[in-house]
């Protein structure tokens, strides 16, 4: 990747982030149903700063990191800019990465300001750097995870964003529920453990475990190398998948449906 | 003797399927630098799929290709892009953004300087009237004004390859106008264009040469007047009778032309040679002293015969599938 390369996708990304942010799906799915999720787990339970912490922080950042990216191709489609982008002297990869950074950015703030904000207030729960470096070190995976994740579904070739949003809830929610949030992974008997493996959230909640010294089952190391490995997958076959999918935003806007055209015999 | 123009874009076999319908089906054509060709068909041509695989947002089959000024786009496609100026029929521009912020996103995109996007923003705005508008939101603007936008955005990085998409379709008549006329004066500036319309008099008044493309394929590739001369010559000839005719004359008159009698003594004569039809038809008036009125000719227009191609093209592709 060359220096035009990145800029490029500065670029777009700031693009994405200026025009998107404020949409209401984003404002929706991003901001309200952590913070709401959040309010309604915590009020009267007694549950100790620790568990609060790897929620709040898990949450936010799974449902900020899935907010934008998955709405930024079905509006740009509506509103024909995509069109725009696609004949401008930008690649493909160039595309999805202004997409993936802006969410990726998008959700990295906003848990790292909830994060450090609840570190100030409760300071004994990080007890070295390392800690600190672990959080932080979860979040932007995740935050990447996340954006990965709402671009692979947003490569259905759709203009409308509530067709995407319905599939991410559809697939959020079942990731979030075995994600180690609500039931610690140690507490899950292991004849029904492996379903937990499934949600990439819960190496997230192991990783913030460990960052918060509470007993965790998987080392953060495997935690680290397995939201990693989730990235370079989504990131695959977000390209394989978009590629395909991109023509499919247009086939039906060039009036070759009107008319009845060469039906192959 | 005049240097051969060069060749500015090139295309071979250029084919698109989607599923089991071929929107474009292996065409290949050349455009001379300078030169301004309209791309006509009804809904479903094929036109636009066209101007997508050229501008490379829909990926060229294998068999296909696309030179630009004998560059493989394929083969640079960041580089060769930079070359093509793009007005669609709809506005795409962010409608969230203002005139300026959107012609300071597409600068920077195109790799612009910011010294340079000032400079050219400045020139394009004033050019095409929108100085006083450029801090609206691109979706408070009229289709007309988003349309000279499009323009702006199309020419910001000095593109030697112009392509319009319909640009005039749902224009006042106003701003058919100014966008008429500034494709004239880009011509002059020596820009190629590529214009598809539905629009023939546009089509007449500033294109070099006309492709028709009708079912994916070109089925037509000559000037305006050729088109004319080639496919539907015919002129007609309308005049009324201020008095009956006499069975004399009038067979006199069908001998000597391809007359069709019309209600209330009104009559017309098609010819395809009509300079010689009226010097013989004024001396058939004299000979018979006959009064005529509302005389006048009227020559086939590019319309007349984009209907008469297509319907041809049509009917034959009728008869070979049965």
């Amino acid at each position: 990747m060359n220096y035009e390369s990145i800029n490029n996708i500065w670029i777009l990304t700031k693009k994405n982030i200026t025009l998107y942010i404020k949409k209401g799906p984003v404002l929706i799915f991003g901001l309200m149903f952590p913070f709401f999720m959040v309010i309604s787990w915590i009020l009267g339970r007694s549950i100790s700063v620790g568990q609060i912490f790897i929620g709040i922080i898990a949450m936010t950042s799974f449902f900020t990191a899935t907010a934008v990216s998955p709405v930024i191709l079905p509006i740009e489609t509506r509103e024909k800019s995509l069109e725009r982008i696609l004949s401008a002297p930008l690649s493909l990869n160039e595309i999805l990465l202004g997409i993936t950074l802006a969410s990726t950015l998008y959700s990295v703030i906003i848990t790292s300001i909830i994060a450090i904000i609840f570190i100030i207030l409760f300071p004994a729960i990080m007890s070295a750097p390392f800690s600190l470096f672990l959080t932080f070190l979860g979040i932007l995976l995740m935050g990447i995870l996340g954006s990965l994740m709402g671009l692979l579904l947003s490569a259905k070739p759709t203009d409308q964003t509530s067709d995407i949003m319905v599939l991410m809830n559809l697939i959020k929610f079942p990731l979030l529920f075995i994600g180690g949030i609500f039931i610690p992974l140690k507490e899950i008997p292991p004849s029904v453990a492996f379903v937990y493996l499934i949600s990439p959230l819960t190496f997230l909640t192991e990783l913030l475990r460990s960052a918060v010294n509470q007993s965790n089952v998987v080392s953060s190391e495997i935690c680290v190398l397995i939201l990693c490995i989730w990235v370079v997958v989504l990131f695959v076959i977000n390209y394989i998948l978009h590629r395909k999918t991109m023509p499919k935003r247009f086939s039906e806007t060039g009036g070759s449906r009107k008319m009845m055209m060469m039906k192959k015999q | 003797m005049s240097a051969p123009k060069k060749i500015a874009l090139e295309t071979f076999n250029l084919t698109k399927r989607f599923g089991d319908l071929t929107a474009v089906d292996d065409i290949s054509f050349k455009i001379n630098e300078g030169d301004i060709v309209g791309i006509l068909g009804p809904n479903g041509a094929g036109k636009t799929s066209t101007i997508r695989l050229i501008t490379g947002i829909f990926q060229l089959e294998k068999e296909s290709r696309v030179e630009v000024y004998s560059r493989d786009l394929t083969n640079s496609p960041k580089k060769l892009k930079k070359m093509f100026g793009i007005v669609p029929e709809i506005s795409n521009a962010y409608s969230d953004y203002t005139i300026w912020q959107n012609l300071n996103f597409s600068g920077t995109i195109y790799g612009l300087s910011k010294e340079k996007i000032k400079e050219r923003t400045n020139k394009l705005l004033e050019r095409f009237e929108l100085t006083d508008k450029m801090h609206a939101k691109t979706k408070t603007l009229s289709k007309g004004l988003k349309q000279r936008l499009n323009l702006c955005l199309a020419l910001l990085h000095e593109p030697s390859i112009l392509i319009l998409d319909e640009p005039t379709s749902g224009l006042d008549p106003l701003s058919v106008g100014i966008v008429r006329n500034q494709i004239l004066d880009l011509k002059k500036e020596g820009k190629t264009i590529i214009d598809t319309t539905h629009n023939m008099q546009e089509a007449q008044q500033v294109c070099d040469r006309i492709l028709i493309m009708n079912r994916g394929k070109i089925i037509a590739d000559e000037s305006p007047d050729n088109l004319r001369k080639k496919f539907k010559p015919s002129s007609t000839l309308f005049f009324k009778l201020e008095r009956i005719l006499s069975v004399e004359q009038k067979n006199d008159l069908k001998s000597k032309f391809n007359v069709i009698e019309e209600p209330n003594n009104h009559m017309r004569i098609i010819t395809d040679n009509p300079l010689e039809d009226i010097s013989s038809f004024n001396n058939f008036v004299k000979n018979h002293n006959i009064t005529i009125s509302n005389f006048n000719l009227k020559e086939t227009t590019l319309e007349e015969v984009f209907i008469h191609i297509i319907k041809n093209d049509s009917q034959s592709n009728r008869r070979d599938s049965k």
